[in-house]
């Protein structure tokens, strides 16, 4: 029996430390009480119980979500690893593919100590979906780079003709650097706004994926197949005054700018314009910010997966290629050239590339939103500001002071379950709506915030 | 678990908060409140956690342990946590459901909770 328990003590000493912090102390409350049960069978059954509690409370948080992690990336690896030694990109796509699951493996450790876990179950969809899109990235990236990076099997390499550096190309190399950066980046961003040292609002966070998988989709529809200077989607005729194409380029500027106001209109539903300046500030800004990663994300996988099938399977090539303003890319090959697999070839081609200027919406986007954002959060804070002077009794004078910030704890968001619809829900995301954390602001949004007051 | 319909709480939790409610401001131990409800303590402190979790219960550790003991950790319930435990003990829809035959805990639990539904009736009144 005393070997018993001391194998359950053994077992419970190594659960506990898998335990988050706050789950402690029930670890030790569970063993503590086990001196009152009687002892004998109904002690060793209360502490197995406590060991139960334990691997329920620890063991799915943790290493469900490792063990997860490690399943998804080591897919993504083994779908992505090329093992081609004729493509001249096989070196570069072995350093990508081994570069992008460190960083999405190592940054949320190293990060974990400055900003803390996520801040709330949005936080955490949030992180889910962007670190799932980042995987599956990677092998629809290298399918594309193997591509362009192998010779045709017969006729004449188009790459020269178009003019299509291959992956390692002296040239593409800072482009290949780049495009790391700003993953690094972007997963850098999503850890903080989603952290809960930012204390976002899971309101503001599901107002801006929500409005950024809009945008998206958007973005996608004008240019499924990579990024030119014409839409790359077949049904539409290509011109720069196509409706949808207007509307991507307002959505640029303007998307984030819509979903910063739905956000502070959120952030300050209960309590008015009586939230601090600063957090209100921050709150649009990340929403802003969000909005547009999420966006410029979703239409670099789409596109990019879109794209890598479409170099493999000929039906959707075909399809994709029926309209008339995407053959830009055989139009100046000469008449003996255009029989139909150098055809076909070049549209691969031209998709492929296309495909790597996806990545330049990927830098922009989010520096767009940071251009504008801060300017509806002034108007906005500086409106309120003239709202308040103008309640004030005897009218006009000066607006009144700042209010008071809210109690640090036990503060609840000035967000209802009612305002969950609207925008996340445009998206499917009215589930991920919750109350979260509120009061002082610090970290991401006393940042932005300064930036931008 | 089988989940009450009406208070969203299942027939364990049930009877934990009426455990807990049948003295209110009194600090309880996990054991006693084991022996209460017939809840194994795999199965108890999982729904103190989510009940302090959800703000519905307070714990604190004993302040003078007894002589040779570890300090003991002490459950009530707080103000929002009576007021729903109220709430889900008094109406009818709170009986524990789809108790299984012969599960002798849940049949404690289930007695448990009908003595705090007539605490509940009797602070009610």
């Amino acid at each position: 029996m005393n070997k018993l328990t001391r194998m359950v003590a053994a077992a419970r000493r190594g659960a506990a430390r898998l335990l988050p912090a706050g789950r402690r102390d029930w670890a030790a409350a569970v063993w503590a009480e086990a001196h009152e049960v009687p002892p004998g069978l109904t002690r060793l059954a209360w502490r197995a119980g406590g060991v139960w509690m334990l691997a329920r409370e620890g063991l799915p948080r943790r290493i469900g979500r490792v063990v997860l992690f490690a399943a998804a990336a080591a897919a993504a690896a083994w779908a992505a690893w090329p093992d081609s030694s004729a493509s001249v990109a096989t070196p570069v796509d072995r350093v990508d593919v081994i570069t992008m699951v460190a960083l999405l493996a190592g940054l949320p450790l190293l990060a974990r100590p400055f900003l803390g876990p996520a801040g709330s179950r949005t936080a955490r969809f949030v992180r889910v979906g962007t670190w799932a899109a980042l995987l599956a990235l990677i092998p629809a990236e290298v399918a594309l780079r193997q591509f362009r990076g192998t010779p045709p099997g017969a006729g004449i390499d188009l790459r020269l003709y178009l003019l299509i550096a291959p992956p390692g190309h002296p040239k593409q190399q800072a482009a290949e650097i780049l495009i790391l950066v700003i993953m690094a980046l972007y997963v850098t961003a999503i850890l903080w706004v989603t952290s809960r040292r930012a204390r976002i609002a899971p309101a503001t966070l599901a107002v801006g994926t929500g409005a950024g998988i809009a945008f998206g989709l958007v973005m996608y529809t004008v240019a499924p197949l990579g990024l030119s200077k014409e839409a790359t989607n077949p049904w539409l005729p290509g011109s720069d005054s196509d409706p949808l194409v207007l509307l991507a380029w307002l959505l640029v500027f303007f998307g984030p700018v819509a979903a910063a106001v739905v956000a502070d209109r959120r952030y300050t539903a209960s309590s008015g314009s009586s939230r601090p300046v600063r957090a209100r500030v921050g709150q649009m800004m990340a929403a802003g910010l969000l909005t547009s990663m999420v966006g410029a994300l979703f239409v670099t996988v789409l596109g990019s997966g879109t794209t890598a099938v479409m170099v493999k399977a000929a039906w959707l090539r075909d399809w994709l290629y029926h309209g008339s303003h995407l053959l830009y890319g055989v139009q100046n090959l000469s008449v003996d050239l255009k029989t139909l697999p150098a055809i076909a070839y070049s549209h691969e081609l031209t998709g492929s590339a296309d495909q790597g200027a996806l990545f330049v919406m990927c830098l922009f986007f989010p520096l767009i939103a940071l251009l504008v954002t801060p300017c509806v959060a002034g108007i906005r804070c500086d409106d309120a500001a003239a709202g308040r002077g103008d309640q004030r009794p005897g009218g006009g004078g000066p607006p009144g002071p700042d209010p008071a910030p809210d109690p640090p704890a036990g503060g609840r968001p000035s967000v209802t379950d009612d305002d969950a619809g609207q925008l996340a829900g445009l998206a499917g995301l009215a589930d991920l709506h919750e109350p979260g954390p509120d009061g002082e602001q610090d970290g991401l949004v006393t940042t932005l915030a300064d930036a931008a007051v | 678990m089988p989940v009450s319909a009406r208070s969203g709480f299942s027939a364990q939790t049930l009877s934990v908060l009426a455990a807990l409610c049948a003295q209110p401001s009194q600090w309880c131990h996990g054991y006693e409140l084991a022996k209460q409800t017939g809840l194994k303590s795999g199965t108890l402190y999982p729904i103190l956690i989510r009940l302090a979790d959800r703000g519905l219960v307070e714990a604190c550790w004993q302040d003078e342990p007894q002589p040779g003991r570890p300090r003991r950790h002490l459950y009530r319930l707080t103000a929002a946590g009576l007021a729903s435990a109220t709430e889900a003990l008094a109406g009818p829809a709170a009986e524990p459901v789809a108790v299984r035959a012969g599960n002798r805990s849940a049949g404690a639990g289930a007695r448990t909770a009908s003595a705090g539904r007539d605490t509940v009736a009797g602070v009610v009144q």
